[in-house]
């Protein structure tokens, strides 16, 4: 029973999307998994497509990228995810109103936050891309040779819908449904350890 | 089967979900004379043609586009693919 003399405020504890009170971070070999829960993520599509006149604005001091491309700068990102539709992510702003700030950045486009639509898993191997590139074959259907750094797609996981980002060489972000963080983190984590075994 | 994305080159098929005839896009004006026959036939008539048809698919798995894919009914060969969106506008113009 609720003491409600004592308990004015109810003690909540926040939690990160796989349910910890911390991000769950796990290593396999070559490849370490981690949860990053402070990950801020607003989408933002223009009004009017390009051919009809809007350009597409820099925000954060970043150029916005072309088709399947992602591009970074300091703690802010930004990647394709459609024609005049990107998302902008912010490391470190998962608990703030992100969108907000992205939309006084790009007052005439369209954004809507995403943060809490989305989980983020970052994929580091610590022996360059050729563990990454086997984790990749063995859970998407997608040319690893043709997907180097810079480049972003979104495809199916074990059914799931994706956005995979090549951060670097040897660096993989899978953004997925966050309610099904608990699935996707199943599948990597499975073809992570299966790979070192 | 891959589809080839006018965008994102090969992709896979199954990232996609398929409508059907691509005649759907041309929607019948509900305002003319003859609306009620266009709309039956634009709702119940199809063509099922052994041959090349054109059909509309959905990138749900990836860009989100509408395609519209040209391909042969009988040997499932994938003869080209178009963003809907182009087509339309293309029509229109």
């Amino acid at each position: 029973m609720i003491d409600y003399a004592t308990n004015a405020v109810t003690d909540l504890t926040p939690i990160t999307a796989l349910g910890g009170t911390v991000a769950r971070s796990e290593s396999f070999g070559a490849l370490s998994l981690s949860e990053n829960a402070g990950l801020g993520l607003a989408s933002l599509s223009l009004r009017k497509s390009a051919e009809k006149g809007q350009e597409a604005p820099q925000v954060f001091g970043l150029p916005l990228p072309g088709v399947g491309k992602a591009t970074a700068m300091g703690a802010y990102g930004a990647f394709w995810t459609g024609r005049d539709q990107w998302m902008i992510e912010a490391q470190g702003k998962g608990e703030v109103d992100f969108a907000a700030m992205l939309k006084s950045e790009a007052p005439d486009c369209s954004v809507t936050e995403q943060t809490d639509g989305f989980v983020a898993f970052e994929i580091a191997s610590a022996n360059g891309a050729g563990p990454l590139e086997a984790l990749m074959a063995k859970l998407v259907n997608l040319d690893p040779k043709a997907f180097g750094p810079g480049q972003v797609t979104r495809t199916g996981l074990e059914h799931m819908t994706v956005f995979l980002i090549r951060r670097a060489e040897d660096r993989l972000a899978v953004i997925g449904m966050r309610t099904l963080a608990g699935s996707l983190w199943h599948a990597l984590s499975v073809a992570a350890r299966r790979l070192e075994a | 089967m891959l589809i080839p994305h006018p965008l994102l080159g090969l992709r896979d098929s199954q990232e996609f979900t398929y409508l059907g005839d691509a005649n759907l896009m041309h929607r019948p004006d509900p305002a003319a004379e003859n609306a009620e026959a266009a709309f039956c036939e634009y709702v119940f008539l199809r063509d099922n043609p052994a041959g090349v048809h054109r059909e509309l698919w959905f990138h749900e798995q990836g860009d989100r586009s509408w395609l519209v894919v040209t391909r042969d009914t009988t040997t499932h060969e994938i003869l080209g693919a178009e963003l809907a969106s182009d087509v339309k506008l293309g029509a229109a113009q």
